[in-house]
């Protein structure tokens, strides 16, 4: 749709009476009370990219100390920390929180024609929960007593006996802390997707970045469970003496592992879906064609997840486990491979076939898909057990994932952000600028993890805080290194270029880049009820139906599903996404802000065992709840 | 047109579920996955023991857990009634039939918190795997049922100021949340008391 | 409140061509799992488990169900043939999810072969 300034008068009043109704406070109460799921996106984006740069330091700190042998930069204790939070703080406090918080809370509502998500305060609340878990496991770090017995924190190391301190306490509270939010977070965006579509607009005709949100909510409600309830029996265990985990008491500390990585291997995938997703946006708009095999494509988003719940124990090949229990599970790592190569097939295949132009988003997308691949088959090279016995624990492993993690997860979420930056601020990136910056963190990235599968075929262990001279390992840590801080440079080059950009960058218009999906067909910044007409959709490409988008104007002009007479959306059924109600929407509230407060000061308590004190912040944060329920959405 | 009123005519138009209880449905898979995998950690556990309960320690009642978990099942019943009746803008009903459900449910939270403390009297949870697998599957069992006494007793509240779309989305999605609770409750009470069947 | 009129047989057969093969092998899948780690431990090897007949039937069982949710998704392909990509509801709708069941049960059922094959021939207890 056009700049909604030049409108005919009886649209220009539907237009009016929209911004009137969806207004929120301006200032920090604003910031405070917001629902709207592109405030609280912005949010998380900020918040994820701030625990994004403590990561990078401890990442930073772990290679200044590893890029010479016998290094006494950080002591033993102090590697251990800083391997341990680098895990947690890129996995539970930068990666899912950015691409399901920021990109996902940002563009679901967008691209499937809606106002807002299905549970506006609830979005607010999980927000909440996400900074306060983070706050609460870095209060630990400041005080000097991080968790240190690695992200995956395994038994007998991480239980009372061998790590006495609050740290591990820090990990398990916070983890589960951190596991409510993501989880009503994923409860909001299944919802949102089900219902919330714009008439019209079946499953068949849903961006595909919708269905990679709705494959990684789906694997997050159904993954988070195994984590919380690990964390909950080891805090029972540390705390009132259950016994779980130690063989005297009958337990077992594979328990913890089975338990842990029933939830660790979805989450691998958790983490690297939606950038699936973020590439199968970028690629139809800069190839200038629509994805090929859509329909596979799609199904092969949620194969994955679903495939990926199955294959747990082959992070346990090497414990000791009797063969006939990990086979089945060395069969399903070698097909859990295929849906992921149908993907990259048809990526490669939807550029072959367009008029491709290699503007900084796409780039990023190449750099991924370069990634992808060789993280890819040095994962499925861990299917054969015999393989992964004799490289478990090297830093074999480490390059595998930190291709996967870092190619494969963070170069779309840096592609994502150079190709959405134009609809969330109006303006322009540089691009020239953008282009180095991918290259220079390319070059990084392959310098810092290529050497790694080296060494670790040399035998270099992991999860050590230095290593002896003369094993032949020292050229490729210093590299390693190196390549560290170019990629360092890389990322600073890239988040100047998106401050200059704020700025001083071109205005960009509501459709720059000529993309398919919805978001494009709203101003940039979009209004805060995105749509002043719901639009008429009848391909997974609305923007490029032109025929449907000069249909909104008449619509508009008519009040064909403007709903400008209250805070409304309309919901779909789930299927075939017909018209069903019109639902509304509740408006700006206190009470996620509030009961996110009374949760963490919940976990506070808990972590001190004050457990009175915690039984009566309980019933503080219920009371909470009961005054939330009780503002009910607001009649018109 | 009272909010009664709209209430009964968006529910006779709808066809789709409610947001609201697409919402609940897919926190209970949430939940369902919990109680699945602490019932996989007990077998899991119960699997490496050759003595399950080990000696001491006395082999689960069968009779009255069996009999309490019927009674908290048969709670459905007014459950799905109250639900019903709201549906169709009869809040009276409604409340009485809800409030029947909320009468069953706490008389059988009460008598299983009193097997529990009996429980805890004749062996602890300290004492081995068996009792904290035992204690911690049934303690969250009780916790879900807790909650689900505080969400009838919240609806009954609201219930008292008149029918709204949102609470009968609430009543909806509380109605859910017993059938969900009420279903686990039977496969909980079978692992507890297995080892004497 | 829910549309009351029952599915027709078409809609029936789309649903089983998507969900069959996936639930036949997370059936198997974890039934396998269990009875490995039930004849693996002490405390249940006790119990005289008959691990071969399990995992023969539980892999034919599974192998059967998604073969038959394959046929599914293949006439439900067949009788929505034509369909475009996007092509309005129920219609496009079903012909897309044919196609991604078709793909989807060639997969699962390859896992529950792999699956029933290897539990069968690596049956020894012994440590990995």
């Amino acid at each position: 749709m056009a700049a909604i300034d030049v409108l005919p008068p009886r649209a220009r009043e539907r237009v009016d009476r929209l911004e009137r109704i969806w207004a929120e406070r301006p200032g920090l109460l604003g910031w405070l009370t917001t629902v709207d799921h592109k405030r609280i996106g912005l949010l998380y984006f900020f918040t994820s990219l701030a625990f994004f740069g403590a990561g990078g330091v401890e990442a930073l700190l772990m290679r200044t100390q590893l890029a010479a042998p016998n290094s006494h930069l950080l002591s033993p204790n102090a590697y251990d920390q800083a391997m341990t939070m680098h895990g947690i703080t890129m996995i539970f406090l930068f990666v899912i929180p950015m691409t399901t918080g920021a990109f996902g809370n940002y563009l679901v509502p967008l691209m499937i024609g809606a106002r807002d998500m299905a549970f506006p305060r609830l979005n607010a609340l999980g927000f909440w929960l996400f900074l306060g878990s983070g706050l609460f496991i870095y209060s630990a770090v400041f005080a000097g007593i991080a968790p240190d017995a690695g992200w995956f924190d395994y038994v007998p190391l991480a239980l009372r006996r061998f790590d006495p301190g609050l740290n591990i306490d820090f990990y398990a509270l916070g983890l589960i802390f951190n596991g409510v939010a993501s989880t009503l977070a994923s409860i909001n965006f299944i919802a949102t997707i089900f219902k919330l579509r714009a008439p019209g607009m079946s499953l068949n005709r849903m961006p595909l970045f919708c269905f990679a949100i709705l494959a990684v909510s789906f694997s997050l409600v159904f993954a988070l469970p195994a984590l919380t309830l690990d964390c909950v029996l080891l805090e029972l265990q540390r705390r009132l003496q259950f016994h779980f985990f130690d063989v005297g008491g009958g337990g077992s500390p594979l328990l913890w592992q089975h338990l842990f990585w029933f939830f660790g291997h979805p989450e691998v995938y958790i983490i690297v879906l939606p950038a699936f997703g973020i590439a199968t946006s970028i690629i139809p708009t800069f190839a200038k064609h629509r994805m090929i095999a859509f329909p596979l494509v799609a199904i092969a988003e949620l194969l994955v997840a679903f495939i990926g719940f199955g294959v747990w124990a082959h992070h346990m090949f090497a414990t000791g486990l009797p063969l006939a229990t990990l086979v089945i599970f060395a069969a399903a790592s070698m097909l859990v491979v295929i849906p992921s190569t149908i993907q990259i097939f048809a990526w490669t295949a939807t550029v072959m076939m367009g008029r491709p132009e290699f503007r900084a988003p796409l780039l990023f997308i190449g750099g991924f898909i370069t990634f992808f691949v060789i993280g890819g088959l040095s994962g499925i090279m861990f299917a054969a057990i015999p393989f992964d016995q004799a490289t478990t624990d090297t830093y074999f492993v480490v390059a595998h994932f930190h291709f996967i993690i870092f190619g494969a997860a963070v170069f779309p979420i840096l592609g994502g952000m150079y190709y959405w930056f134009p609809k969330v601020t109006g303006r322009m990136y540089n691009e020239p600028v953008a282009q180095a910056s991918f290259w220079l963190s390319f070059v990084g990235t392959s310098l810092t993890f290529f050497p790694m599968h080296v060494v670790g075929l040399l035998g270099m262990p992991r999860r050590v805080y230095t290593y002896d001279s003369g094993l032949g390992w020292d050229a490729y840590n210093l590299s390693e290194t190196v390549g560290a801080f170019l990629l360092t440079a890389g990322l600073l080059l890239i988040f100047g270029n998106l401050v200059w950009g704020r700025f001083r960058g071109a205005y960009a218009g509501s459709d720059p880049f000529f993309g398919g999906t919805l978001e494009w067909a709203t101003t940039s910044p979009p209004p805060p009820y995105n749509f002043a007409v719901i639009p008429k959709v009848t391909s997974p490409y609305p923007n490029w139906d032109r025929q449907d988008r000069t249909e909104d104007r008449p619509r508009l002009e008519e009040g064909v599903l403007t709903l400008e007479t209250g805070h409304e959306t309309p919901a779909s059924t789930v299927i075939d996404g017909a018209l069903d109600e019109i639902v509304r929407m509740p408006s700006e509230s206190i009470w996620p802000f509030a009961l996110a407060l009374f949760v963490a000061l919940v976990f506070v308590a808990l972590l001190f065992a004050h457990y009175a004190v915690a039984g009566f912040l309980a019933v503080a944060a219920l009371l909470a709840v009961a005054a939330w329920n009780a503002e009910e959405p607001e009649t018109a | 047109m009272s909010a009664a009123t709209e209430a009964v005519a968006v529910e006779r138009r709808r066809v789709a579920h409610p947001n609201g209880w697409w919402g609940i449905a897919i926190f209970c898979a949430s939940e369902a996955m919990l109680f699945g995998l602490l019932l996989a950690t007990y077998y899991y556990l119960r699997f490496r023991a050759t003595q399950w309960p080990p000696p001491g320690v006395p082999e689960p009642k069968v009779a009255l857990p069996l009999i309490l978990t019927a009674v908290l099942v048969s709670s459905s019943v007014p459950v799905a009634l109250a639900a019903r009746a709201a549906r169709a803008g009869r809040v009276r009903v409604a409340q009485v039939a809800l409030a029947v459900a909320l009468a069953a449910q706490a008389t059988y939270f009460g008598l299983q918190i009193h097997l529990f403390l009996d429980d805890l009297a004749k062996f602890t949870p300290q004492q081995g795997a068996y009792g904290s697998a035992y204690y911690t599957l049934v303690g969250a069992h009780h916790t879900h049922v807790a909650v689900g006494l505080l969400l009838d007793a919240w609806l009954l509240l609201r219930l008292a100021g008149g029918l709204t779309t949102y609470r009968v989305n609430g009543l909806l999605a509380t109605a859910f949340y017993w059938h969900f609770v009420n279903a686990l409750a039977v496969l909980v009470v079978l692992t507890q008391v297995s080892p004497s069947l | 409140m829910i549309a009351a009129r029952a599915p027709r047989r078409i809609e029936l057969l789309q649903w089983f061509g998507l969900f069959g093969g996936a639930a036949a092998w997370t059936l198997q899948h974890a039934a396998l799992f269990a009875v490995a780690v039930a004849r693996c431990n002490s405390g249940s090897a006790q119990w005289g488990i008959d691990a071969t007949a399990w995992k023969l039937g539980l892999t034919i069982g599974a192998a059967v169900v998604a073969a038959g949710a394959e046929l599914a998704a293949g006439v439900t392909w067949m009788r929505t043939r034509g369909a475009a990509e996007s092509e309005a509801p129920p219609r496009g709708r079903l012909h897309f999810f044919s196609l991604c069941a078709l793909v989807g049960n060639v997969l699962f059922l390859g896992a529950i072969l792999l699956d029933g094959v290897g539990s069968l021939y690596w049956h020894p207890c012994g440590q990995a």
